[in-house]
């Protein structure tokens, strides 16, 4: 972990080299809330993806400022943070799904499998099969429930016959718990379903390509809480095979599913930690007012 | 201030006559203004009809025809190219001679010949190559009737006025008259109407041929404006980079959406007929002339269609690891199709409308023959109609009023398609 002096804040005694390498400490224990370093532990034993010194504008704004964070194989780790504060922005950059905003720019370093993502070299199509991405609103296509199961694993040429097609199907249903609602109706087209569903059809599209980490950004927003509820049961019974990073709203949601929580202000990662210990005892004080409900 | 509640609504009450007078007031606009509209088009099509619809009837007369042999095979050959060289022109003059005997002036004779249309020694020419066998006998023919006899007959000559200010004489009507007493004369469906290519005489003018020329001119725009309409729309939508050129792009398409149509005529005259000598008058010039000319339709068309496709989906796509090429042709432009195949009927429709550019490549020649290719020269549905309106007989004005029928139908026809094609393909999202 390294502990960086943000240069946009001037703390006293900062040209004269008085300050050390600790951060400053509010009366509570607290850090402070000027203080916009990382604090708690970045790192992960068995990282699955590792984020260095990643930047992100938009134009002219600087919309994350040099976050470092590991993720770490088969947890599930939450986003949290009050709007605009770079979370989505985050975990778009692990699919590259910002490439598409015009105006867009990354910097740092995201290693997976050893190779930069943002690597000239690194196939976007490649990465985007390994890295699957569920979204806030529920978005199948305009298609039959199948078709929208089906697309990934064929426009991937992952099964040549189309029994294997079928299989994928049948057992990515089966793991996003919608078989048995839709099995019947396969044929039917994805937009009928209500919303829940149709999110868990998001989910089996998501896993029908085999990907090793799934990106949720907010996918209960749109949900009512029985559905929601079914969906952070999904999520906990898909960490067993994939590694899964989550942006919520929902402190409670994040503190039901996730292991660990990175909390985010204006651009900043601000407190990475376990999430029993984000939620009963975060050490900066940004982390605090939030999870209190000072703001947000 | 008082804000109790009592007084609010009470400030609210007072302003709301107010409220629904100026509702009412600005319902009472728009029903007037659709009133008028639909005034304006009901009168537009009254009397389109009202002046077109007897041009799809055409007088025929009943000539006792006598088929000599002498005449049509003088050596009893029966050979149809033998029969096919006689004169038949003079053999209906003998039947009408022989009709009114009485008649015996040049002049007078000549007007009695011109009872029946040009076309009668044809349709003679053919009864006798199709039968052989009654050469040598009388026969009954039923014939076009001239297009003045025509007029007269549908009431457009009135019979009361001075024979000065008549076309029609006074022995015309006369020998019209013996006609209708013999019960010689007759009201028919004009198939000639539908069939013929364009003539100096009305009643063997037909539209046929300006229709043909329309549809070969079409598919050539169509083959050529939807194919390029498209890809730059959706290379400009989704590929393009955002920069100066692609602006400078944009604003030229809009710009050439508003170019009057007749300079796209003359920029063909100059490039594709004199610069790379293509042939005058034929449909495949008039189709690359009218592809400019839609071209900035189906892509402003389609572009909007492209733009209404929710992110959603393009993230959806994009999200399951599909290129951007993938994203494009499986998802986004499947969703945008039914907006695409809009406006391009639409473009197509205007084509179809479209005369001015046409002038200027030589389409508005008088045409007889029907085109059988895209390099034959011909005319279209609207060039036809000017052509017609242009001429002086009195029965092209219900042919000219004819084909503005027709012309509108295939308008309908095509925009009903674009709004059929609209709700099949349509999906929801």
């Amino acid at each position: 972990m390294t502990f960086q002096i943000d240069s946009g804040i001037d703390l006293p005694g900062q040209e004269l080299g008085l300050v050390s390498k600790m951060p400053a400490v509010e009366n509570n224990g607290k850090v402070s809330r000027d203080d916009r370093k990382t604090v708690g532990d970045i790192t992960h034993a068995d990282p699955r993806m590792t984020c260095r010194d990643v930047h992100v504008w938009y134009g002219d704004k600087h919309a994350l400022n040099d976050v470092d964070l590991d993720i770490g194989k088969n947890e599930v780790i939450a986003m949290i943070g009050p709007s605009g504060c770079g979370k989505s922005t985050f975990i778009r950059c692990l699919n590259r799904m910002n490439d598409s905003i015009d105006g867009c720019r990354v910097s740092g370093d995201l290693i997976m499998d050893g190779q930069d993502i943002y690597d000239r070299k690194m196939d976007v199509v490649l990465l985007r099969a390994m890295v699957g991405m569920v979204f806030q609103k529920p978005n199948p296509f305009p298609k039959s429930i199948f078709e929208n199961v089906a697309y990934g694993p064929r426009i991937h040429g992952l099964a040549a016959a189309k029994t294997d097609i079928e299989e994928i199907v049948v057992t990515s249903l089966q793991k996003a718990g919608l078989w048995d609602e839709v099995k019947d109706y396969l044929d039917q087209p994805g937009t009928g379903l209500s919303g829940g569903q149709q999110q868990r059809l998001c989910i089996a599209r998501a896993i029908a390509v085999n990907p090793e980490v799934v990106l949720m950004d907010e996918p209960c927003s749109a949900l009512d809480p029985i559905a929601t509820a079914r969906i952070e049961e999904l999520i906990d019974e898909l960490r067993e095979h994939y590694t899964i990073a989550i942006v919520t709203h929902s402190m409670q949601q994040a503190a039901r599913v996730s292991q660990r929580t990175a909390y985010f202000h204006l651009g900043d990662l601000i407190e990475v930690g376990e999430t029993d210990q984000i939620f009963t005892n975060p050490k900066h004080q940004l982390t605090e007012d939030y999870i209190t409900g000072r703001f947000g | 201030m008082d804000n109790s509640p009592k007084h609010t609504t009470d400030l609210v009450r007072q302003g709301l006559a107010k409220r629904y007078r100026q509702e009412a007031r600005f319902r009472r606009m728009g029903m007037t203004a659709i009133i008028l509209g639909l005034a304006f088009v009901s009168m537009l099509f009254i009397s389109i009809i009202g002046n077109g619809y007897s041009a799809f009837w055409q007088t025929y007369a009943q000539l006792e025809v006598h088929l000599d042999a002498s005449k049509i095979d003088p050596e009893g050959t029966r050979d149809s190219d033998v029969i096919a060289d006689a004169d038949y022109g003079g053999i209906i003059k003998q039947s009408l001679r022989d009709m009114f005997p009485d008649v015996t002036g040049r002049r007078d004779k000549r007007t009695l010949y011109r009872l029946v249309s040009n076309g009668a020694s044809y349709d003679l020419k053919d009864f006798v190559v199709a039968n052989p066998d009654r050469i040598g006998t009388t026969i009954q023919l039923w014939v076009p009737a001239d297009d003045d006899i025509d007029m007269l007959m549908k009431g457009h000559f009135d019979r009361d006025k001075p024979e000065s200010e008549r076309r029609i004489k006074d022995n015309q009507i006369a020998w019209v008259d013996t006609f209708v007493e013999q019960n010689r004369i007759e009201s028919r469906f004009n198939k000639t109407f539908f069939t013929a290519g364009d003539s100096r005489d009305p009643e063997l003018a037909g539209i046929w041929g300006a229709a043909t020329g329309s549809f070969f001119t079409l598919i050539i725009t169509l083959l050529l404006a939807f194919p390029l309409g498209v890809a730059t729309a959706v290379y400009l939508e989704e590929f393009a980079p955002q920069n100066k050129w692609t602006d400078v792009i944009e604003v030229n398409i809009n710009n050439l959406a508003a170019v009057p149509s007749i300079v796209f005529g003359l920029l063909g005259l100059a490039v594709f007929i004199n610069f790379i000598g293509m042939p005058r008058s034929a449909p495949l010039v008039g189709g690359m002339v009218l592809t400019l000319m839609t071209l900035p339709t189906i892509i402003i068309a389609s572009r909007a269609a492209l733009k209404s496709v929710p992110p959603s989906i393009r993230e959806a796509a994009l999200g399951v690891g599909a290129s951007k090429m993938q994203m494009v042709f499986h998802h986004v432009l499947p969703l945008a199709m039914p907006g695409m195949l809009t406006g391009t009927i639409i473009g197509m429709a205007q084509a179809l409308g479209e005369s001015a550019p046409l002038l200027m490549i030589g389409m508005v020649a008088f045409i007889v023959d029907i085109p059988t290719g895209v390099l034959d020269p011909s005319t279209v549905l609207p060039v036809q109609i000017y052509l017609w309106a242009d001429s002086p007989e009195r029965a092209f004005v219900e042919r000219t009023s004819a084909a503005i029928m027709v012309l509108l139908a295939f308008l309908i026809a095509m925009n009903a398609l674009a709004v059929l094609l609209r709700k099949k393909f349509e999906r929801r999202w």
